[in-house]
């Protein structure tokens, strides 16, 4: 410990920027409009310092802090001198560090006497960003150009006074104008809020105290995850994950990382193959968040989270004009889900490899939905991405189950979906059903979590039905040996049932539902965790009797014999024949 | 009072209060052991220290009571521990998993955690079933009844042995009629089982919210009811006129039966006294902005009254399950006396939320605890007095306490003890220092505009450090503090909170009639209530709020406002009232735009009179009770300086004292920091005040 800092003045410390950052947590949540940031807490607030580099990272949404540490120091470098006292800058562009363009960011830059010492950033997923296509995702789309608007770094606050023009500009563009004007206004508040703290905390510690205990928290976490790296042998390992083919027709792809461990010093290297015209590639940003996440899957760090974690490791996305280092003009929209969640497997299977029992499950991909229509009950446009919609199983890990509902894997259990009277009484829809599914979870000695369906029909007007994500064929993974034989049940799907026929969907449409018509989302469950077959029998008996798995899936998964259904009685000598077979056949 | 006596008694989780208030204004404290099996046996210890004291008979004092109330942990106690009754969920076909999934959310703080286990089930998935029916967000039938799914549902837990039932279908609120004919099919099968109708348990919008409700109320609802009349009837056994008065977690009184229905109002009912209590204690003041803070063994509990009215949380996750009833907000953080130090992976020194508990205790108790508490660390700094806790009943181990923190945290740290202690002190300060900003600064309040009142046995040794740290320069420390919510619970009234729901913007005169004729729907009901019981007309009071946001907004601010018919004139008032509240909260509001009701609220309260306040003789100077001087330490590098201490028993009204001090009081140890003084007023609190 450096001698400078007081040990205790570092706690303090830390523990206001922690409650600084919940704080502008609290402010946006309450007051936004959009459920995607108010129900779904699809947005994250930061704390950076002069450098910038990020000194507080909060519990929100993985995807969007690792974006944000290039992002913001895209977005200050853009400006270079010109940042003065009053100022507030904005920004959704992934040419410039973004994540994806709905996902715009607010950057404050806090001043005391006269010099900039730290930024608060508010990043959050609007409802819309305007283009062709209601709330952004277009799967039609071949260039960035077709997906939205763009906003590069700009300044809406010029030395404290509002740029009702820029506004104006950006808003024009942008459907559902009121709501979109009260979330910026959520983000205002977010990013003063967190100004008033931090002005509050020089004023009682002094600027040198305060960056000497900032520095030192970044060295902790730094040394931290040196010392992990060093407790990995080192190597080189790789991992392989496969983003499938959602229906564009260009085949599946392989993204592979491959991780170098030498002593405490961690260099990832990325390859995946050339971008395409479809919304699945991901700026150089976005893929920080992929990376970073399968790092954290692995490290499981407790806090305090800074940019100091990441110090030791090094990235190289691969060259430009791939999937996860894409240039203008490929399009992006799916990104923060599609490819990334994928990257994040890639990186965490080369730990698996490095580490096989620190490793937890995948969890499921997201495979969503977004909904557009007309509100006749107000006369008014409606759209939104449903966040229930992408709620899959949590991976299994060494010690439990996954949780059930709890992903998708890149948002890690931040997220909220949002109560079905709330969401009825915001929107003309009806929620026919969001339930828990059978056989979803992946088996394994610790199975994972199940995944979500839901069901939805428009009361009195049709209703554009956008998907959007994958994993609709290839499961989440397992871990430690895990293996499902039911598939089936545990990818994502869409049912659309339209006069009296079902139509089973596995790629990325745009539907419209009528009226008398429903549409369900089917999100998938979370990667088992060890030998299925070493499950405990009572467990997957339980599992049955809560129609978590069925008594096909507790045979065909389980190699456990339900004689019968009603008293859930087990035939042992079956099971223990099936049970040894499999463990002859290994 | 008519009688002579009022009692109050808190059951605790280790120790029972008792305040015995009577009609000379003297208020007495007992303590005894928490009987956790069998409550009344806790309640028949503390009465015979009573009569011993007194010098009469238990069913004296209690024949002479005109009021004697219950605060009970028992229905926390048996969510904490899930052993609440086998319940059965009765809910609209396709969204019998929304209390599993949890909206989908994993708590923060557990972000990376792997070992973090999903909230344990009160219903099981194969219990939560499902029937056919279903009202829209209009509040019209879309599909009717399935009677036969109701049916099967109940043949089903008859099979299953089920003990309590909960019903709960989406839109209910607007439209009850399918929960009331399902009831009407329950109540036919399951003749005498416990059964809890969400419309009318909690008629709020949030399905969710609703359904996880009312199954906790039906969880919960047979360990009240066993609870209640057990001690029902040991009040009548031994002479009570009036029947006992229960408190709520929504800060007021109930009789046993409501609490009974209503058991999910009682989770929380101990510490939410606090606020009545700080009241009180500050009322001699002219002050009704009050911070109260209970620090007690393994917890802190934080609460928030501004303009005499109280946080409340509507809509919250207690332990991990969704509750809509109001509830006083208490902020409970693990920071108590014993508290454990400790240094995290990253080599910074935490404090709690560990505990050592009773057992084995802080290192100084000397019962083979190791781990350096925050009570060791208050003995290392001279705060408290080793050898007189609880009036000298019990003895610590100083050495102990040294050799605890030297080892576990000096050490490791590379410095002194005396400067790891005062780090233990500064850190537990300020962990209690974020919470107390949870509540207030989170809510829109400075808490600079506030006194902050201390309480449990713990609270006063760290009361001047907290109130600077946050700014505050006004604090009181009652002589009771170590039972301020015993005593919180004998001066309440009794409260019973009336909702409805309202989904509406809030324009036009058809939506004003439709609020104004539900709040007066949910009066009726409630002053019909309180009429049946006992209270006559003029004892019954009414308050009022409404639930708003702007329109594509989603989460609401409540709002009190005066009971007044809305309309075209008055509705400027209301609108008014929230965009202030809006500001005050987030920094801005939007005047332009339109604003919505969602839910609203009346809560109903008959007046109980309050028992005559203490008052205290006046003293004859402060010095004529010092009864030594130690060294105590108040600064970061670990010097001590020489201070006195002073016998809370010697001081009367008006005696002052400067600090460094230290006054010892029998059930809690008051500590003034330098540059603060301390006066004992008449009421009984010591008013602390920072000198400028």
């Amino acid at each position: 410990m450096s001698r400078k800092v007081d040990p205790i003045t570092l706690s303090v410390i830390r523990g206001v920027l922690e409650t600084t950052q919940r704080e502008m947590t609290v402010a946006l949540e309450k007051t936004a409009r959009s459920s995607v940031f108010n129900l779904a807490h699809d947005y994250s607030n930061a704390i950076f310092n002069h450098v910038p580099e990020m000194i507080m990272q909060g519990q929100d949404i993985p995807i969007h802090l690792g974006s944000l540490i290039p992002a913001m120091k895209c977005v200050a470098g853009y400006f270079g001198d010109d940042i003065h006292p009053g100022d507030v800058l904005l920004h959704n562009d992934p040419a410039y560090m973004g994540s994806h363009m709905i996902d715009t960011c607010m950057y404050k830059p806090v001043f005391y006497k006269g010099e900039l010492v730290f930024w608060t950033v508010c990043k959050g997923h609007l409802t819309d960003i305007g283009g062709p296509v209601p709330a952004g995702y277009n799967p039609a789309a071949t260039e960035i150009y077709a997906e939205g608007l763009r906003i590069p770094p700009v300044k809406i606050f010029d030395r404290g006074v509002k740029r009702y023009d820029v506004m104006n500009l950006i808003l024009t563009n942008m459907r559902a104008r009121r709501d979109q004007e009260g979330d910026f206004n959520a983000q205002l508040g977010a990013v003063q809020v967190g100004e008033r703290n931090l002005i509050a905390l020089l004023d009682k510690y002094g600027l040198d105290e305060v960056r000497a205990s900032i520095g030192e928290l970044m060295a902790m976490a730094d040394r931290q995850m040196r010392s992990l790296m060093d407790s990995v042998p080192d190597g080189v390992y790789e991992g392989k994950a496969v983003v499938e083919d959602a229906g564009h027709g260009l085949g599946d792809m392989a993204i592979t990382a491959t991780v170098t461990i030498e002593g405490d010093a961690c260099s990832i290297k990325i390859n995946s193959p050339p971008q395409v015209p479809y919304f699945i590639n991901s700026y150089e940003g976005n893929s920080y968040s992929g990376v970073y996440l399968g790092v954290m899957m692995f490290a499981q760090l407790p806090p305090p989270y800074n940019e100091g974690l990441y110090r030791c490791i090094s990235v190289d996305m691969g060259p430009k004009g791939t999937i996860c280092n894409a240039k203008e003009p490929a399009p992006h929209m799916n990104c923060t889900t599609t490819p990334m969640e994928t990257l994040t497997d890639a990186v965490r299977l080369a730990f698996e490899e490095a580490a096989p029992d620190h490793v937890s499950a995948g969890w499921g991909h997201a495979n969503g939905c977004n909904i557009a229509g007309w509100d006749t009950r107000n006369d008014e446009e409606y759209v939104t991405m449903v966040l229930a919609s992408i709620i899959s199983g949590a991976g299994a890990t060494p010690q439990q189950d996954g949780w059930h509902a709890c992903g998708p894997e890149c948002c890690f259990g931040a997220l909220t979906s949002g109560d079905v009277e709330l969401l009825e009484y915001s929107y003309p829809i009806i929620i026919h059903g969001y339930s828990l599914m059978t056989d979803s979870g992946g088996a394994g000695k610790f199975r994972g979590g199940s995944g979500t369906r839901w069901e939805v029909e428009p009361i009195d007007k049709p209703m554009t039905f956008i998907t959007f994500g994958e994993g609709r064929r290839i499961p989440a993974m397992g871990a430690a040996g895990a293996k499902s034989r039911m598939v089936e049940p545990k990818v994502g799907r869409i049912e659309i049932s339209r006069g009296g026929r079902v139509d089973l969907i596995k790629t990325n449409v745009i539907e419209t539902i009528n009226p008398g018509e429903r549409a369900a989302n089917m999100n998938p469950g979370g990667g088992g965790y060890g030998n299925p077959f070493a499950r405990p029998i009572d467990k997957v008996v339980w599992d049955v009797r809560n129609r978590l798995v069925s008594v096909e899936g507790a045979r065909e998964d389980y190699g456990v014999v339900v004689e019968d259904p009603e008293t859930l009685k087990v035939d042992m000598a079956a099971t223990e024949a099936l049970r040894s077979q499999q463990a002859i056949a290994e | 009072m008519r009688t002579k006596y009022r009692l109050g008694v808190d059951a605790g989780g280790t120790f029972t209060d008792f305040v015995l208030a009577d009609d000379t204004g003297n208020v007495r404290l007992f303590k005894a052991l928490s009987t956790p099996d069998d409550p009344t046996k806790a309640i028949e210890n503390g009465l015979a220290l009573m009569s011993e004291e007194l010098g009469t008979e238990p069913s004296k004092i209690i024949a002479e009571c005109d009021l004697c109330i219950n605060g009970t942990t028992v229905g926390l106690n048996a969510l904490i521990q899930h052993k609440g009754a086998k319940t059965g969920l009765i809910c609209t076909a396709g969204h019998e998993d929304s209390l599993e999934i949890r909206l989908g959310h994993k708590e923060d703080g557990y972000r990376y955690d792997a070992e973090y286990p999903p909230a344990e089930m009160l219903v099981p998935r194969y219990l939560r079933r499902g029937v056919r029916e279903r009202v829209l967000s209009n509040g019209e039938v879309r599909t009717a009844l399935h009677e036969e799914d109701v049916r099967a549902a109940c043949e089903l837990f008859l099979k299953e042995g089920i003990e309590t039932v909960a019903i709960s279908f989406v839109w209910s609120v607007l439209n009850q009629a399918h929960e009331r004919r399902a009831a009407e099919i329950v109540r036919e099968m399951m003749p005498n089982t416990f059964l809890t109708v969400g419309s009318e348990l909690y008629p709020q919008v949030r399905e969710y919210t609703r359904t996880s409700t009312a199954v906790t109320n039906s969880y919960l609802g047979p360990t009240l009811k066993k609870y209640v009349d057990s001690v029902d009837r040991y009040f009548a056994e031994h002479g009570a006129r009036y029947p006992v008065r229960y408190f709520q977690s929504n800060g007021g009184l109930a009789i046993g039966q409501a609490m009974t229905d209503r058991s999910v109002y009682a989770i929380n009912s101990g510490p939410a006294s606090a606020p009545q209590a700080g009241l009180f204690v500050s009322a001699p003041f002219g002050k009704n902005n009050v911070i109260t803070v209970d620090m007690g063994g393994t917890s802190f509990d934080i609460t928030l009254t501004k303009d005499a009215n109280t946080n409340l949380n509507k809509n919250i996750d207690f332990l991990r399950y969704r509750i809509g009833v109001p509830m006083i907000q208490v902020e409970t953080l693990g920071a108590g006396g014993g508290s454990i130090g400790w240094i995290d992976e990253m080599g910074l020194l935490q404090v709690g939320p560990q505990s050592a508990g009773a057992d084995p205790g802080p290192a100084c108790y000397d019962q083979g605890g190791t781990e350096p508490t925050v009570t060791d660390a208050n003995v290392v700094l001279g705060y408290v007095n080793p050898g007189s806790l609880l009036g000298g009943r019990m003895t610590l181990d100083k050495d102990k306490a040294h050799a605890a923190i030297k080892q576990r945290i000096a050490n490791p740290l590379g410095i002194s003890v005396e400067r790891a202690a005062y780090g233990m002190f500064t850190i537990v300060n300020n962990n209690m220092v974020n919470g107390i900003r949870r509540v207030s600064v989170e809510r829109g309040y400075d808490p600079r505009d506030f006194v902050l009142v201390a309480a449990g046995g713990a609270g006063a040794a760290h009361i001047t450090a907290l109130a600077r740290e946050i700014g505050i320069d006004t604090v009181l420390v009652p002589k009771l503090a170590s039972g301020l919510c015993a005593f919180g619970q004998i001066i309440s009234n009794v409260k019973y909170n009336y909702m409805a729901s309202a989904p509406l913007r809030l324009e036009g005169a058809e939506a004003f009639s439709r609020i104004n004729k539900l709040f007066v729907e949910i009066e009726a009901q409630g002053v019909e209530h309180l009429e049946a019981d006992g209270f006559e007309r003029d004892r019954i009071e009414i308050g009022r709020s409404m639930d708003m946001r702007y329109v594509g907004q989603v989460h609401e601010c409540t709002v009190g406002i005066g009971k007044f018919e809305i309309d075209g004139d008055t509705v400027d008032q209301v609108k008014d009232a929230f965009h202030q509240r809006h500001e005050q909260l987030y920094t801005y509001s939007e005047r332009n735009n339109a604003v919505e009701v969602v839910n609203i609220e009346s809560t109903i309260y008959g007046r109980v009179d309050k028992p005559k306040p203490p008052s205290l003789g006046t003293g004859v100077g402060a010095d004529y009770a010092i009864k030594s001087r130690r060294p105590m330490i108040f600064s970061p590098d670990g010097e001590a300086v020489e201070g006195p201490v002073y016998d809370g028993g010697m001081l009367g009204a008006g005696d002052e004292i400067a600090g460094p001090a230290v006054i010892e009081e029998t059930t809690t140890t008051i500590v003034i920091d330098p540059g603060w003084r301390a006066r004992l007023h008449e009421s009984g609190s010591y008013v602390l005040t920072h000198d400028t």
